[in-house]
């Protein structure tokens, strides 16, 4: 137990000091950082050139330069990390790397303004042709060519390949422990499980494997209690600040499974392994689904919520919609359908980094949590008679 | 057996005491909300009304934005699962609640059984919410209470803005400017927060049978607004402003009852 707790509170330690992070690894390695901003950016190419890949998720900071950047309508991330940006907090990175699957981040390249060259690139849109597969690997070519510029280094086809295998590791153990954070709510709140997640994006991921297959290793071994409070699946593209997650904490609500893109959904799928790295990477992408930002005309998001609210015998589902993100909203509509429709309660709440007080939220899900309750005491009442 | 509800909200503190989780004995509602001497106030005199003292009170449980605050009670449950609750007692075949209160409007979707399906409440905009109204009456130099009977006396209600109070406050000062009746302005204005509210409604989901709750439900003006923009009568709780604390208070009393079985 105690080791599980330090464990725990180790990853905790490194989501939240990502610049001590930043720091240490350059002195260490006298190698920098990569900025990463979301979603679905090939952090492989940056690993390769033995960089430390750090995602940008913006965080919780008062907007002041930002406006004169970005319209009061883009989303709260953008406007976290334009902020960030202008304050100079990512000076120190080697590069940044933009990917585009929304109108505002498709803009962020024209937004960037420090002297920290911005590497830009367009994942296809159409994913079920061959052609989106050679779009896909040249945007990646181009990628590698630029790192490769801004680092002053060489990326091999080899070096990739073993970045590709170890990130391929990585999502397998992050998998792993998502089911096994499920089976214990009782060791692993939903902040912890939160802070295991977002530490990946500030290690290298052969060190956070290491990390994470211990604290599975344990959690394996642990006896599992039964979970007198209510079980949920968050989506959305992120679940913060930490004040919300409190919330969820003190209104005794697991988290027993997500769709978030800052979490889950980037280990949904594995780069298939071949001759070619930056292809086994394109196919990668082509294989992803379920997420907002990815065309899905099926919209096999709502089934792949249903059947995890099954499997991991949830209560419900809250869908955090990131303030302003279009993508987000767009699939709200036909999800309150679909979920209405197979009887599967659903909440939404309005996820802001920028949030001063959580009072609202926290009404809403205290709300939801009773609707819960008073549900599983009515089918127990029921199944009494 | 007596158990008291406490709804501590952002403009008002009210107080309900239940007798046998049946029976209101008391109700009492204070002009002052979380943070204020209100919910002390409002409760003293519940206690008053009812005759009793805070010692024969089984169970209590507070509600409302200041719930946390509340030193009276140590139990909280949320104003959307008290809201339903209290109206559901008073109205049982209601389907749709619609509180306005101070600082938020909530819809509320309610199951065959009466129990909480759905809800969704306002975004952090006053628009559409009580504070919004307060807002208007002082600028017009009208109480809330003479509201309703200026809607009656309109011809022509005015184009007053649904999505800002600080706009609509301004469209408000124009249209005064411009010469507009008032009771063309106040229907107007009653529009707005109908508009807002039915956006709401269907977001959640209609029902047929809608009832309302919260200080503005004693707005008749409101009312009609609403009922013209959602298409169907509503039916008003007989105390609208109470229902969350009488929720609160059958709360309460399924909390003694639990225990009692318990044996805690």
């Amino acid at each position: 137990m105690s080791q599980i707790r330090e464990l725990l509170d180790c990853f905790k330690k490194v989501a939240t000091c990502p610049g001590k992070i930043v720091r240490e690894y350059r002195e260490k390695t006298g190698k920098g950082a990569v900025g990463c901003f979301p979603v679905y950016t090939p952090e492989e190419i940056p690993h390769a050139a033995g960089m430390l890949p750090v995602g940008m998720w913006g965080g919780e900071t008062t907007l002041r330069l930002a406006p004169s950047a970005l319209p009061s309508f883009a989303c709260s991330i953008m406007q976290s990390i334009t902020e960030l940006q202008l304050q100079g907090v990512y000076d120190s990175l080697v590069a940044v790397i933009v990917s585009s699957p929304c109108d505002t981040l498709k803009a962020m390249g024209q937004k960037w303004r420090r002297q920290v060259p911005c590497i830009q690139f367009a994942h296809s849109r159409n994913t079920k042709i061959d052609a989106a597969a050679d779009y896909t690997r040249r945007e990646y070519q181009s990628i590698r060519a630029r790192l490769e510029a801004a680092c002053a280094t060489t990326i091999s086809d080899e070096a990739i390949q073993t970045s590709v295998r170890i990130y391929n590791e990585h999502r397998q153990v992050m998998r792993e422990f998502s089911g096994l954070a499920a089976s214990h709510p009782d060791l692993v709140n939903p902040i912890d499980r939160h802070m295991v997640m977002k530490s990946a994006f500030f290690m290298r991921k052969e060190n956070h494997t290491v990390l994470v297959k211990a604290l599975n290793g344990l959690l394996a071994k642990a006896a599992k209690k039964p979970w007198e409070g209510v079980k949920i699946i968050v989506s959305g593209i992120m679940l913060e600040p930490v004040s919300v997650l409190e919330v969820f904490k003190q209104n005794q609500i697991a988290v027993v499974g997500d769709d978030l893109a800052q979490e889950s959904r980037q280990y949904r799928v594995d780069a298939p392994e071949g001759a070619d790295p930056l292809d086994s990477l394109a196919r990668q992408w082509l294989s992803m689904y379920g997420c907002s930002l990815i065309p899905d005309p099926e919209k096999s998001r709502f089934s792949l919520l249903r059947s995890l609210v099954e499997q991991r015998g949830a209560d419900g589902i809250v869908l955090c919609v990131m303030k302003f993100c279009e993508p987000e909203e767009f699939d709200y509509p036909p999800m309150k359908a679909y979920m209405e429709k197979n009887g599967i309660n659903l909440l939404q709440i309005e996820i802001d980094q920028q949030i001063q007080s959580v009072e609202q939220i926290r009404t809403r899900i205290q709300s939801f949590a009773e609707i819960l309750r008073a549900q599983r005491a009515r089918r127990a009442s029921i199944a009494q008679l | 057996m007596y158990t008291l509800g406490i709804d501590i909200g952002s403009a008002s503190s009210k107080a309900v005491i239940l007798a046998d989780g049946l029976r209101p004995v008391a109700g009492q509602a204070i002009q002052a909300g979380t943070g204020s001497s209100g919910p002390k106030q409002a409760v003293e005199r519940a206690l008053d009304e009812a005759k009793l003292t805070l010692s024969d009170i089984a169970a209590s449980v507070a509600t409302g934005y200041g719930r946390f605050t509340c030193e009276l009670t140590d139990r909280q449950v949320s104003e959307i699962s008290c809201h339903a609750r209290g109206v559901s007692h008073q109205l049982p075949s209601a389907r749709l609640v619609i509180d306005i209160g101070g600082q938020d409007a909530k819809v509320i979707r309610l199951d065959a059984q009466g129990a909480v399906w759905q809800f969704l409440m306002n975004e952090k905009c006053a628009a559409g919410t009580g504070r919004f109204l307060e807002v208007m009456s002082r600028v017009l130099e009208i109480s809330l209470r003479e509201m309703g009977a200026y809607h009656d006396r309109s011809s022509r209600p005015a184009a007053v803005s649904s999505t800002c109070t600080v706009f609509a406050e301004s469209e408000v000062i124009s249209l005064l400017a411009a010469g507009a009746a008032k009771p063309d302005i106040i229907a107007g204005i009653h529009r707005s927060v109908a508009v807002k509210v039915c956006g709401l409604a269907s977001r959640v989901g209609w029902e047929d049978d809608i009832a309302m709750s919260g200080g503005v439900a004693r707005n008749q003006g409101v009312v009609k607004a609403l009922e013209a923009e959602l298409g169907r009568p509503i039916k008003i709780t007989p105390e609208p402003q109470l229902a969350g604390a009488l929720g609160a208070a059958l709360y309460a009393f399924d909390q003694y009852q639990s225990k009692n079985k318990t044996g805690g």
